[in-house]
């Protein structure tokens, strides 16, 4: 039998008690124990950053964490950004800016986003630059979400932090809506 | 022979609206978000491994790995790995029921090594376990007895230059007799007469390097046994019924016992083409196998090691020019190297050599081009495949050519460039079409060339700038490749919303959402109508592979098709309920009324679910055959590709003269694309090929041991560009040249996107080394890494001046 050690962890606001196996990857408890998918696993070693969550606030990379070391943790991937029907102001940024193509990083780099923001509504382009340096797009979206992250920030800075999905489908498209 | 009604829909799609702006269009050119944005930002579970939780009690299936790259094998023994805890069965070429080959054009790459291996990537045994975990270590256990041969990494020792002929040596290949692949030539005009006629020629050699595609997301599949012995698979690959077949003939079954379900990639860049056959192939055996599901997971090493790569070319290039500039002939012997197995090397090589004198009116050339077999890993599809290091090479030459003569490297190519009316070095007619020299034109003066040139000129510091153009051409499609088809399904719903179903699949590229707003704009609805169903070869019609720059056009006019006919059907039906002419029918969803009565209207759910009760059938199915292709294996002449994107890129970049480091400062990219269908992914898609063919420009390489390993086989030692390394400012301009082949007169971005930007970033930074000939002739050379260039700097005694 493999030994298994208990763990307290409050995943997107959700508090779970866990017995898992002292060599379990972060990444491999949110994916596959607790079904948290967004988190990507891009290379295992942390030099792709698709698997950054936030761990109490900051970016970690869950495929170089073992959840053992996290009790007490609190965790935020993107499915806890925003309740069911809602988006976060940093998703919608997102959307607005157009910059997703395969969307395979897009998880990380909001993620990113989140930290960043929550440490200064005011990033300079350069605290952009390397903040967003911590994960690859393989797609070039780059550009996109520089603008992106400064797009959120506007809204976080007017207190605007959750959007009705149904609104933001509609003003996004600007096209009539089937329902 | 009267021409098919599919190809008379899109002509006369193409005649109405050729003079209509595309700002006047409703959905057409619009920025219109892609269909699956929102499920990617709240983080769905839309790629294959997120799917594995939903199968119970899954198999994990590993691939053990030869340890030699080029050994015969004389013995596998599996029976200490079998015994390994929780290990369920190992299987070696042995245990293939059907045929045990995956060679995608050629039948030279079996899915388990069974004589030999070839490459460091080759697959000797499939561990097959309770977890990931406990068939990696059971790996180690295979024990397979190699006689190792001599491995050769330099496709110089397989075939010599004056004729590329074969020379002596270890036979990688030796059940095929030679390590030759295959071979392409042409032969136009009289190039000895060139040369006697020409005021300058240049000759210079060129080196591209093996570019890894590096999508973020490496390799997946899931396989479920079927009640009936057959198998459905999830897997990441860009050519679901491609890897129907494979895995069809590796199980020995027919096609319609295999379901292959391609759900979203996570980036492709041609690199999902055969490697997802591979992988389906593996799971699909697993599961059969061990009747439960099996998951096959890469490991980015194992990506690395295990898939396709860019071809590298080593080419001979002798450009021949009058004193005003005029191109007068092309001499050429290229080498593309494609590692272990032939993948699609016969078709990269076709399509190098097509493209091999550059976007130019060239009268006289003899080319010839050999793709050759080495123990690297196997080269095969990536984004441009061929083209871009044709382009490196011949787009180096013009500027040569333009230095020597003392004429702007822009200046040359608006005096050579292709356009309308004027006939291709394979003697095809272009006749309408052709936008290279407007997209020059857009590209000089969006890029300020020509203050930028004088600017850049006689630089002393220590910081130098240069500027660089290069131009482009690429094939749409896959012209004489095969059978070029598509086809498309459209069912409108009872409610109203539609469903449209493809075999193309998206990874990210955007070529999807522009058929989608193809669809939209023939119908009158709005593309949030539409959902696109995931690629099944058990749902949606064979579209042919998502490859060649083909889906906009190609898909995009089987979707037109389909679109088009349930217009009109629909057209006659409102005409009965409004009584007017179909002809003066709008529709414009939710609204359909009669354009001289736009008071009087139905909603569209009213005129679908009369629809319904007045009998008009809602479904239909589209079809599109590309008009065939034409080429002659001797001479090279004929109509390769129905029609080409063109292209004009600069580049302006930094050079610091201390380190040999280069930095994209801006630049622009004009494509003349027909006409613009999906303005966002286009935009993107001009970004993010710039940024990928920065990275084959400056930084990207795979490096080999003498004995064909990878050293770099992770993201920190393959380099490719993230946030810090990009340039400031990308600007995309487009040109709509029109195609009347093509949906609305489009043509294909996918490819070209990257073709000819490392060009333009190599002539910007011979420009920044001061655009004298000697020196520029070194820089013949990618990636320019800073240890390259700065031998440069220092051979030729630059910084001291
Ligand atoms: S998967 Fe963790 S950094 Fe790549
Ligand atoms: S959108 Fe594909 S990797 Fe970023």
């Amino acid at each position: 039998m493999v030994e298994t050690i208990r763990v307290n962890l409050k995943v997107n606001g959700k508090q779970y008690v866990l017995d898992i196996p002292p060599d379990e990857r972060l990444i491999d408890t949110l994916r596959y124990r607790l079904g948290f998918t967004s988190i990507k696993e891009g290379c295992g070693r942390g030099e792709c950053g698709s698997c950054i969550v936030l761990v109490n606030g900051l970016p970690r990379h869950s495929c170089l964490t073992l959840t053992a070391t996290l009790d007490g943790a609190e965790i935020l991937t993107v499915e806890g950004l925003a309740p069911e029907g809602k988006l976060h102001a940093i998703q919608v940024a997102f959307l607005e800016t157009r910059g997703v193509q395969c969307g395979f990083c897009t998880p990380a780099f909001m993620l990113l986003t989140k930290a960043l923001l929550d440490k200064t509504l005011d990033p300079s382009d350069e605290e952009i630059k390397q903040w967003l340096a911590s994960a690859i797009c393989r797609c070039g979206s780059y550009h996109y979400y520089f603008k992106a992250v400064r797009k959120a920030a506007e809204y976080l800075k007017k207190g605007k932090i959750l959007f009705d999905e149904k609104e933001v489908r509609k003003n996004l498209y600007k096209l009539p809506l089937l329902r | 022979m009267s021409k098919p009604e599919y190809v008379e829909i899109v002509e006369k799609v193409f005649d109405k609206t050729r003079s209509k702006p595309t700002k006047e269009f409703k959905y057409i050119g619009k920025e219109i978000l892609r269909w699956d944005a929102i499920s990617k930002i709240r983080g769905e579970k839309i790629f294959v491994a997120d799917l594995i939780n939903l199968f119970k009690n899954p198999v994990f299936v590993y691939s053990v790995r030869t340890k030699y790259a080029h050994a015969r094998i004389k013995k596998i023994d599996v029976s200490e790995a079998e015994k390994y805890p929780g290990v369920i069965r190992v299987l070696t070429y042995k245990d293939i029921p059907g045929i045990n080959d995956v060679g995608y054009v050629i039948p030279d790459q079996p899915l388990l090594a069974d004589k030999k291996v070839r490459y460091i990537g080759d697959t000797v045994a499939l561990v097959i376990a309770e977890s990931l975990e406990n068939a990696r270590d059971a790996g180690e256990l295979v024990n397979v007895e190699y006689e190792p041969l001599e491995v050769i990494l330099d496709p110089l020792k397989i075939v010599e230059w004056g004729g590329l002929r074969e020379k002596e040596h270890t036979l990688i290949h030796d059940e095929r007799g030679s390590d030759v692949v295959s071979r392409y030539k042409i032969r136009a005009g009289d190039i000895k007469k060139a040369e006697q006629e020409a005021a300058v020629v240049i000759e210079n050699e060129y080196r591209t390097p093996m570019q890894e595609h590096a999508y973020i997301e490496t390799e997946a599949a899931i396989a479920i046994p079927e009640p009936n012995g057959g198998v459905t698979i999830y897997a990441k690959t860009q050519c679901p019924f491609d890897t129907r077949r494979a895995v069809a003939q590796v199980l020995g079954l027919p096609f319609s016992m295999v379901r292959v379900i391609a759900p979203s990639l996570g980036g492709g860049f041609g690199g999902a083409e055969d490697v997802g056959n591979e992988i389906a192939a593996k799971a699909a055996l697993a599961a059969l196998v061990t009747k439960r599901p099996a998951v096959v997971l890469f490991t980015r090493e194992e990506s690395i090691i295990g898939h396709a790569k860019r071809h590298p070319m080593i080419a001979r290039y002798k450009h021949m020019a009058a004193r005003d500039g005029a191109l007068l002939g092309v001499e050429a012997e290229i080498i593309l190297d494609t590692g272990a197995y032939a993948s699609l090397g016969p078709f990269v090589g076709w399509r190098a050599i097509v493209h091999s004198t550059g976007p130019y009116r060239v009268k006289n050339a003899k080319i010839d081009l050999a793709v050759v077999y080495t123990n690297k890993v196997y080269a095969g599809a990536f984004r441009g495949f061929g083209n871009p290091q044709v382009s490196f090479a011949v787009e180096r030459q013009m500027d040569l050519l333009a230095e020597e003569l003392g004429i702007d490297p822009v200046e040359i190519r608006l005096k050579n460039a292709l356009r309308n009316g004027d006939r291709t070095v394979h003697g095809q007619l272009l006749d309408h079409g052709v936008g290279l020299v407007e997209a020059i034109q857009k590209a000089v003066e969006a890029a300020n060339w020509y203050e930028k040139r004088k600017l850049y000129a006689n630089q002393k510091g220590l910081l130098r700038r240069g500027i660089g153009i290069a131009v482009m051409y690429h094939g749409n499609s896959i012209g004489a490749e095969g059978a070029d088809f598509s086809s498309a399904t459209i069912i409108i719903q009872r409610d109203g919303s539609i469903i449209f179903r493809t075999g193309l699949t998206d990874f990210g590229q955007g070529a999807i959402q522009g058929i989608v707003n193809i669809i939209a704009e023939t119908l009158g609805v709005p593309p949030t109508y539409i959902k696109v169903e995931w690629p099944d070869t058990a749902a949606t019609p064979d579209a042919g592979p998502t490859v060649a720059s083909r889906s906009t056009v190609m898909g995009g006019n089987a979707a037109l098709v389909a679109a088009y006919r349930l217009r009109q059907r629909l057209n006659r039906l409102a005409s009965e309920l409004l009584g007017c002419d179909p002809e003066k029918i709008v529709i414009d969803a939710p609204d359909v009324y009669c354009s001289d009565d736009p008071e009087n209207k139905i909603t569209w759910q009213e005129l679908v679910e009369q629809s319904f009760w007045k009998g008009v059938p809602l479904q239909e199915f589209g079809y599109f055959r590309a008009p065939p292709a034409e080429w002659d294996e001797e001479t090279g002449q004929g109509a390769p590709y129905m029609h080409y994107t063109f292209g004009a890129i600069i580049s302006d970049v930094e050079l610091d003269m201390e380190t040999g480091v280069v930095r994209v400062k801006e630049a622009v990219t004009a494509y003349d694309i027909g006409r613009l269908i999906n303005k966002t992914g286009a935009d993107l898609h001009a970004i993010g090929g710039y940024i990928q063919g920065m990275g084959y420009a400056i930084m990207e390489d795979l490096y080999y041991s003498p004995d064909g390993k990878v050293y770099n086989v992770s993201l920190s030692t393959y380099h490719v560009p993230t946030a810090l390394d990009i340039p400031e400012k990308i600007t995309p301009i487009w040109v709509e040249a029109g195609f009347r082949r093509g949906p609305y007169g489009a043509k294909g971005l996918g490819e070209p996107s990257i073709v000819a930007i490392a060009p333009s970033i190599a002539n910007a930074v011979a420009n920044a080394l001061g655009g004298r000939v000697e020196v520029s002739k070194d820089v013949n050379k990618i990636p320019l890494t800073p240890d390259y260039i700065y031998s440069i700097i220092k051979k030729h005694k630059l910084l001291r001046k």
